[in-house]
C-alpha cells in the first residue's frame, strides 16, 4: 500500500524513531500541528458558518438570511480564512524541510485542507456582502413555504420508491427470461427476444410512458386501474409500473446475457463432463457465478430508475400518486418559488446516496476472495 | 514550448467566447412606420425587430397550431399587436406551468397563452391590461355520466381532471376537493379532455371557451356549468420590461379602439356578443 496514504493518519511514526537530532523530531511534529489548523480552519470555514447560519433559525427565510449576516458568523469565517491562510504559508514553506515522509504529507495535507478553506471561506464572504443573499435564500431555501407540505413530500417519496423497486424488480425477471431467450442456439427464438431489447433500448423511456399511456389507455380503452381492497392505483399509475417494467427488462437482459457469456466457457465443459445436462449446468455452476458479476450493473440500473420515475410527469396523475418531482413541480406551478426544487433534491439525495452505498458494500462483500485489478 | 503558448491561446480563445456568449444582445427598438398615429415607442426586444412570445400552441381557440401555422385568438391578437410596434412574432413552445417564471426569467418577451391575471402570478410578471373576460367551465362525458348536471352533482369518488398550473385547478382544489371529488392533473389540457372522453375522469374543469372548441373534436362531451369567475386574460411581460409592457398596451388599446379587435373576436366567436368595453369607441 502506498505510503503516503498512511502517513497522515494518527499512528506513531515509527520513522521518527530512527532519527538522532531533536531539532528534527520537533520538526516533524510540527507537521501535525500545520495538519490540525488545516482542519480547523475548513471545520470553521464551511462547518462553523454552516452551523451559525442555521442556529438562528430557519423559518421563516430571513432568519436564515440574519444568521448568515450575523456577527457570530462572520468572526467564525474571518478566522477560518485566517487559519486557512496560516495552513497554506506554513505547508508549503515547511514541507520541504520535513525529515520524514510521514510528516511530509501530513504538511502538504494541512496546506491543501487551508486553500479549500479559503477557497470555499471566500465565495461565501463573497455572497455575503456583495450577492443578494435575501432573494436566493427566499427563493431556493425557503423553509416557510414549505410548510403543510412535508406530508405531500414524504409521500412523494414513497410513491418514487414504490414504482422504481417494483419497475426493477419485475425487469430482473422479464429480463433473465429475455436473456436465456437472447442465448437460444435457435435463431427463431432469439430474434423476437432480440427486437424487444432493440426496441426498448432505442426509444426513449419518455415516449415509451407517451404511447402505452395515451395510446393504449386513453387511445384504445384498455385502462388496467386496480382497485383491490385497500390498493388503489390509476391505470396511469399501472401504466407507468408496467413501462418501468418492460423498459428495465430490456436493459436487464443485456446485462444478463453479458454477465453470463463472460463465464469462461471452462466452467459449462466443466460442469457438462461431470453428468450435468446443459439446464442443470447453467442452474448450478454458470448462473451463480454470473450473479455476482451482474448485481452490480442492476443496481446501477436501479439507482438510474430511481431518477428516471420522474418521467411520469407526463402522465395524469391523482394527488396521492405524485412521486417526488411532480409533487416539486406542482409547489413550484403554485408559488413560483424554486425551495420546492431544492426539497425534491434532497430527497433524491436520501434516496439514492443510501442505494449507492448499500451498492458498494454489496458489491464488496460479493468480491470479497476475488482477486481481481482493484483487489 | 509550442504547446505552451498553443494552450495559452486556447485558454484565452475560450474565455473570450464565455465572455462573449454571457452578454445579452438587447438594442433598442424604433417602432417602424406603420398606420398608428401614437408618438415613438422605446421599448427593448430580446432580439432586435422580433417579439419573442411564448405559448403552449394546445388551446384552441385561442392559440394552436393547424397546417404547420400558429392560429387563434390571441396568436391574431398579439401579432396585429406586434405589427404595429415593428416587430415579428417568433412563437415558442412551453409548459403552462413554468410559462410565467420563464417569460420573467427572459427566456422569450411576452406569454400569450390565454392567461388569467392572478395576483400570485402578478408577484413575478407584469400582466397587460385585460384582453378576454373568461369563465371557467365543468366538462362532463354524458355517455359515460349522464347525471352530473353541475357542480352540485360532483361528489364522492368523482375524479376532476385539471391542468397544472391553472386556474381551473385552484378552483377544482378549493371547491370540488371539499365535496369529496379528487383531483388528477395533467400536464396538458388536451390530454385532460382525451381521458375524459375515455372515461378515465368523471370530469374537467378548464377555461370555457378552449373546453368548448376542444369538445368539437371529442365525442359525447358536454359542458354542464358555467362557473363564473371573473377572470380576465392578459399578456404576460417580464417586470424587468415595464417599457414594452406599456408600449404593447398602448396598440393594444389602439387595436380595440379602431374595431381591429371587433374583427378579431367575431372570427373566433361568431354569434357572441363583443363585451361593451372591448367595443371599437
Amino acid at each position: 500500500m502506498w505510503e503516503g496514504s498512511m502517513a497522515v493518519t494518527g499512528q506513531p511514526d515509527s520513522q521518527l524513531d530512527r532519527l538522532e537530532s531533536t531539532a528534527e523530531r520537533r520538526l516533524a511534529r510540527s507537521a501535525a500541528m500545520i495538519l490540525g489548523v488545516g482542519i480547523a480552519s475548513i471545520v470553521l470555514a464551511l462547518g462553523g458558518t454552516l452551523v451559525s447560519t442555521l442556529a438562528n433559525g430557519i423559518v421563516p427565510y430571513q432568519r436564515l438570511v440574519e444568521g448568515l449576516r450575523s456577527t457570530p458568523t462572520e468572526v467564525i469565517l474571518d478566522v477560518g480564512l485566517g487559519l486557512g491562510a496560516v495552513a497554506i504559508a506554513l505547508g508549503f514553506a515547511m514541507y520541504r524541510r520535513m525529515p520524514t515522509k510521514r510528516s511530509r504529507e501530513q504538511s502538504i495535507a494541512g496546506a491543501v485542507l487551508g486553500i479549500q478553506a479559503v477557497v470555499v471561506g471566500l465565495i461565501i464572504l463573497v455572497f455575503r456582502t456583495f450577492g443578494d443573499p435575501d432573494l436566493f435564500i427566499k427563493l431556493f431555501f425557503n423553509a416557510g413555504i414549505l410548510e403543510g407540505h412535508l406530508g405531500a413530500f414524504v409521500r412523494g417519496a414513497l410513491n418514487t420508491i414504490i414504482l422504481a423497486v417494483t419497475g426493477e424488480l419485475g425487469g430482473i425477471i422479464v429480463g433473465l427470461l429475455l436473456a436465456m431467450l437472447a442465448m437460444s442456439k435457435r435463431a427463431v427464438v432469439r430474434a423476437p427476444a432480440r427486437v424487444y431489447i432493440n426496441f426498448f433500448r432505442g426509444t426513449p423511456l419518455i415516449w415509451q410512458l407517451s404511447v402505452f399511456y395515451f395510446g393504449f389507455a386513453i387511445g384504445l380503452g384498455i385502462r388496467p386501474a386496480i382497485d383491490v381492497g385497500p390498493i388503489q392505483l390509476s391505470s396511469a399509475y399501472t401504466i407507468a409500473v408496467i413501462v418501468f417494467i418492460l423498459n428495465t427488462g430490456a436493459y436487464a437482459a443485456e446485462v444478463f446475457r453479458a454477465g453470463i457469456q463472460s463465464i469462461e466457457r471452462g466452467q459449462l465443459e466443466a460442469a457438462r463432463s461431470l453428468g450435468m445436462s446443459y439446464p442443470q449446468a447453467m442452474r448450478y455452476a454458470v448462473i451463480p457465478q454470473a450473479v455476482r458479476r451482474v448485481i452490480p450493473p442492476l443496481m446501477n440500473e436501479f439507482v438510474i430508475l430511481i431518477k428516471d420515475t420522474s418521467l411520469v410527469l407526463i402522465l395524469g396523475l391523482a394527488t396521492g400518486e405524485l412521486e417526488l418531482y411532480t409533487t416539486a413541480r406542482e409547489g413550484y406551478s403554485d408559488t413560483f418559488n424554486a425551495s420546492f426544487y431544492t426539497a425534491a433534491a434532497i430527497g433524491y439525495l436520501a434516496i439514492t446516496l443510501p442505494s449507492i452505498w448499500a451498492v458498494n458494500r454489496l458489491e464488496r462483500r460479493l468480491r470479497s476472495g476475488l482477486v481481481g485489478v482493484g483487489a | 514550448m509550442a504547446t505552451r503558448k498553443a494552450r495559452l491561446l486556447m485558454g484565452v480563445l475560450f474565455s473570450l467566447v464565455l465572455v462573449a456568449g454571457a452578454c445579452a444582445e438587447e438594442q433598442p427598438v424604433e417602432p417602424g412606420d406603420g398606420e398608428t398615429e401614437s408618438p415613438a415607442l422605446e421599448f427593448t426586444t430580446i432580439q432586435e425587430g422580433v417579439l419573442q412570445v411564448g405559448s403552449c400552441l394546445d388551446y384552441p381557440p385561442f392559440e394552436s397550431v393547424e397546417g404547420g401555422d400558429e392560429v387563434g385568438f390571441d396568436v391574431d391578437l398579439i401579432e396585429e399587436m406586434a405589427s404595429r410596434l415593428g416587430l415579428e412574432v417568433e412563437w415558442v413552445t412551453a409548459d403552462f406551468d413554468t410559462i410565467f417564471t420563464a417569460v420573467a426569467g427572459g427566456e422569450f418577451d411576452a406569454v400569450a397563452a390565454a392567461s388569467t391575471i392572478t395576483e400570485e402570478r402578478e408577484q413575478i410578471v407584469d400582466f397587460s391590461e385585460p384582453y378576454y373576460n373568461s369563465r371557467q367551465a365543468l366538462v362532463v362525458n354524458t355517455e359515460e355520466t349522464p347525471d352530473i348536471a353541475g357542480v352540485a352533482d360532483v361528489g364522492e369518488g368523482d375524479i376532476i381532471g385539471v391542468q397544472r398550473g391553472t386556474t381551473g385547478k385552484a378552483w377544482a382544489e378549493d371547491n370540488l376537493v371539499p365535496q369529496g371529488a379528487e383531483i388528477r392533473t395533467f400536464q396538458g389540457a388536451p390530454a385532460a379532455f382525451q381521458d375524459l372522453a375515455a372515461g378515465g375522469v368523471t370530469a374537467v374543469v378548464n377555461d370555457e371557451p378552449s373546453s368548448a372548441e376542444i369538445i368539437t373534436e371529442l365525442p359525447g362531451l358536454e359542458i354542464v356549468e358555467a362557473i363564473d369567475t371573473d377572470e380576465k386574460y392578459g399578456f404576460a411581460f417580464s417586470p424587468e420590461n415595464p417599457e414594452l409592457t406599456e408600449a404593447m398596451n398602448q396598440v393594444l388599446a389602439e387595436v380595440i379602439a379602431d374595431g381591429t379587435y371587433q374583427e378579431i373576436f367575431q372570427r373566433y366567436f361568431p354569434g357572441v356578443e363583443v363585451p361593451p368595453e372591448f367595443q371599437p369607441s
